[in-house]
């Protein structure tokens, strides 16, 4: 397993951890009907609050991430089709923020689009 | 919310003429991580003091509920007070038959490698922390006070130690209440920050809140009317100021960049700050 949280980032800590979940499953670290690790052992390797860890973990659930009590015997839910729209969802967003960084540096969409047209050859 | 495990109400203490707090009032949950920061002489280490019922105010008062009784409550400060001469297993067989514990874990002591036989005497800072700590979680406590310890530990003791609170608050919902003065190893872990300030909380927020409020400002010119600095630090030829409390609306009425920081220099700002109001009064 490979979950990292940077401190220094502007992101909550516990919107990190669910990025890292996610990532850990896209990366098929963790698979549909893995068990997540408990609250307390995330908590201690990652040095977090465990109420950090858990208001993750509800989250999670929520989206239909997890099933199973949280803490205890939580386990993936992330059938295939699931995973390529959530692939998306993480692209769009590393994306927006790009188009956000490019036009503050002043650049137009034309740029940006011709600089894509640039990398693509 | 519910019912706190410890609450402060309108303490007061003066050592002889000094008022080292004056009307400080707040409530803790369990399973709960405040963080008290605040400028040296500015009263933590007294307040815990209070919340431990080693001492007693003048005016004001200290309630714990029923879950939080005086053996539940774990104190470890950097003043440690550990019978000098006896050796650990003395120590241990003492706390155990005062607390009634049946059950001592010392796991965290073996992971260190000190033998129950050395003496008190001979261990350094961060052996009689860990030893301290240990004793603290055997009474199993509903509510620990921790009076900067951190920083006189080496890395690893360190992070023996977050780990048994982590531990603590993920199995018991123990309520921890820490002073610090070096934020940077434990930025990620509090669930409220607390600042105080002539003998109160003059700031008590969660660390997200604080990023949003507070902001920094970078500039060789002075600040424009209307944007609240509640610190300035001047270097060389710019001055650094920070703005609190933030609110967005002043990202659209200056044309200003407002820069995010990370909590260990929000709390310095916040320090700084103190010592100016103080240097004003």
């Amino acid at each position: 397993m490979n979950l990292t949280i940077d401190a220094k980032s502007p992101l909550p800590v516990y919107q990190q951890v669910i990025q890292a979940i996610k990532l850990e499953v896209l990366s098929g670290g963790l698979r549909d009907g893995d068990p997540l690790p408990s609250i307390r052992d995330l908590a201690k390797l990652l040095k977090l609050n465990p109420n950090t860890v858990a208001k993750a973990y509800y989250a999670l659930e929520q989206e239909g991430f997890s099933e199973g009590r949280s803490g205890s015997g939580s386990r993936v839910k992330a059938p295939p089709g699931r995973q390529d729209a959530l692939r998306r969802a993480m692209l769009e967003s590393e994306w927006r923020s790009f188009l956000e960084k490019a036009v503050s540096l002043g650049f137009s969409l034309e740029d940006i689009k011709l600089l894509a047209e640039g990398i693509k050859k | 919310m519910s019912q706190p495990i410890i609450e402060a109400r309108d303490l007061s203490l003066s050592f002889s003429r000094r008022q080292v707090l004056d009307g400080l009032s707040s409530a803790f949950q369990k399973g709960e991580w405040a963080v008290i920061a605040g400028r040296n002489g500015a009263g933590k280490s007294t307040l815990l003091r209070l919340l431990a019922g080693v001492l007693l105010p003048d005016a004001g008062a200290v309630e714990r509920s029923l879950e939080a009784p005086m053996a539940k409550i774990g104190f470890i400060s950097d003043r440690l007070s550990l019978f000098e001469d006896w050796t650990i297993a003395r120590a241990v067989s003492f706390h155990c038959r005062v607390f009634a514990i049946t059950e001592f874990d010392d796991s965290l002591v073996r992971r260190l490698g000190i033998g129950t036989k050395s003496r008190i005497r001979s261990l350094s800072a961060g052996e009689r922390a860990i030893l301290h700590l240990s004793l603290v979680l055997a009474q199993k406590p509903t509510l620990l006070l921790v009076d900067e310890v951190l920083h006189m530990l080496d890395p690893y003791i360190r992070d023996l130690f977050v780990e048994a609170l982590i531990e603590a608050i993920a199995v018991r919902e123990t309520a921890v209440l820490t002073i610090n003065h070096t934020f940077s190893e434990i930025e990620r872990l509090p669930d409220r920050v607390l600042v105080m300030e002539q003998g109160r909380f003059s700031v008590d927020e969660t660390p997200e809140a604080l990023r949003g409020l507070m902001k920094k400002v970078v500039s060789r010119e002075s600040l424009p009317e209307g944007v609240p600095c509640f610190f300035r630090k001047t270097e060389g030829e710019y001055k650094e100021y920070f703005i609190y409390p933030f609110h967005e609306e002043l990202r659209t009425k200056h044309a200003l960049d407002f820069q995010d920081i990370a909590l260990p220099e929000i709390i310095k700002a916040f320090i700084g700050g103190g010592y100016e109001q103080k240097r004003m009064a």
